[in-house]
């Protein structure tokens, strides 16, 4: 894998760049590929941050779960 | 089928994580109605034998009441210029196509809300939501951190750990050739018109 893949792997691992956006640097590459690139450099798949979102997260269960929710 | 709340699967990303994971009935956990773009079912599927494919579209096809594969004009003219065009790959059809589901002035009628299953941020910027109060734009991961904490499963962690393990080695479906014809009918025939 060259340095360039890395560097954009790294790069949408960390969420510092979209998965479209990586996808073009790639040459066109799907999701699945994406999958698989990541796995080949040990990197994990990137994480929303949730803070400053938590209202909207909990919204949203209690639309999925309205009985259960907090 | 309805119901009032739709949860849109807007990019590919959902799709193959979930199928790596072999974790797609997830997304039938929530009482809701899932909305598929065709052009998305058709960058997560086209080619057999990328990661997920097969699964994807195994599962559409096993739960068609509870699936919509939503029609596009994006789609469509996509669609009718391959005929002229057999290899025309558009990298951002899915996204186009989300678009204009999303903006689709009957989507959301009366009470309904909607809920954006997305990886890719950039189809959300595109987006002008008429109405933020009845639409939430959700990660997978968290879309699964919810299901953990109402302990429909177990760990949503687990289930990207799973997706980055299936990864690493190929899909059963890698060791088939491409069916792309056979996946291009298969979505016309899941296409709800």
């Amino acid at each position: 894998m060259d340095a360039a893949t890395i560097f954009a792997l790294e790069a949408y691992s960390r969420g510092a760049m979209s998965a479209l956006e990586l996808r073009r640097r790639l040459g066109g590459a799907t999701y699945g590929d994406v999958l698989r690139l990541l796995s080949e450099a040990a990197l994990p798949l990137p994480r929303a941050p949730i803070a400053g979102r938590e209202e909207q997260l909990e919204r949203a269960r209690e639309w999925m779960f309205p009985r259960n929710a907090a | 089928m309805p119901r009032d709340l739709k949860l849109f699967v807007v990019d590919t990303g959902p799709l193959i994580t979930l199928a790596a994971a072999q974790s797609l009935d997830y997304l039938l956990y929530v009482n809701v109605d899932v909305v598929i773009p065709d052009a998305v079912l058709h960058e997560a599927t086209y080619d057999a034998a990328r990661l997920g494919a097969q699964d994807i579209i195994e599962w559409v096809k096993a739960h068609r009441g509870q699936i919509e594969i939503a029609a596009t004009r994006t789609y469509a003219i996509f669609d009718a210029a391959r005929a002229t065009i057999p290899h025309l790959r558009e990298p951002d059809l899915g996204e186009r196509a989300a678009v204009e589901v999303i903006e689709e002035p009957d989507r959301l009628r009366g009470d309904e809300r909607g809920l954006l299953l997305c990886e890719e941020t950039a189809v959300l910027r595109r987006v002008v939501v008429r109405d933020r109060a009845r639409i939430i734009a959700l990660s997978t991961l968290d879309f699964l951190r919810i299901l953990e904490a109402e302990r429909r499963i177990q760990s949503a962690d687990d289930v990207f750990q799973l997706a980055a393990q299936a990864g690493r080695w190929p899909s059963r479906a890698e060791k088939l050739a491409a069916y792309d014809n056979a996946t291009r009918a298969a979505i016309q025939g899941l296409v709800k018109r």
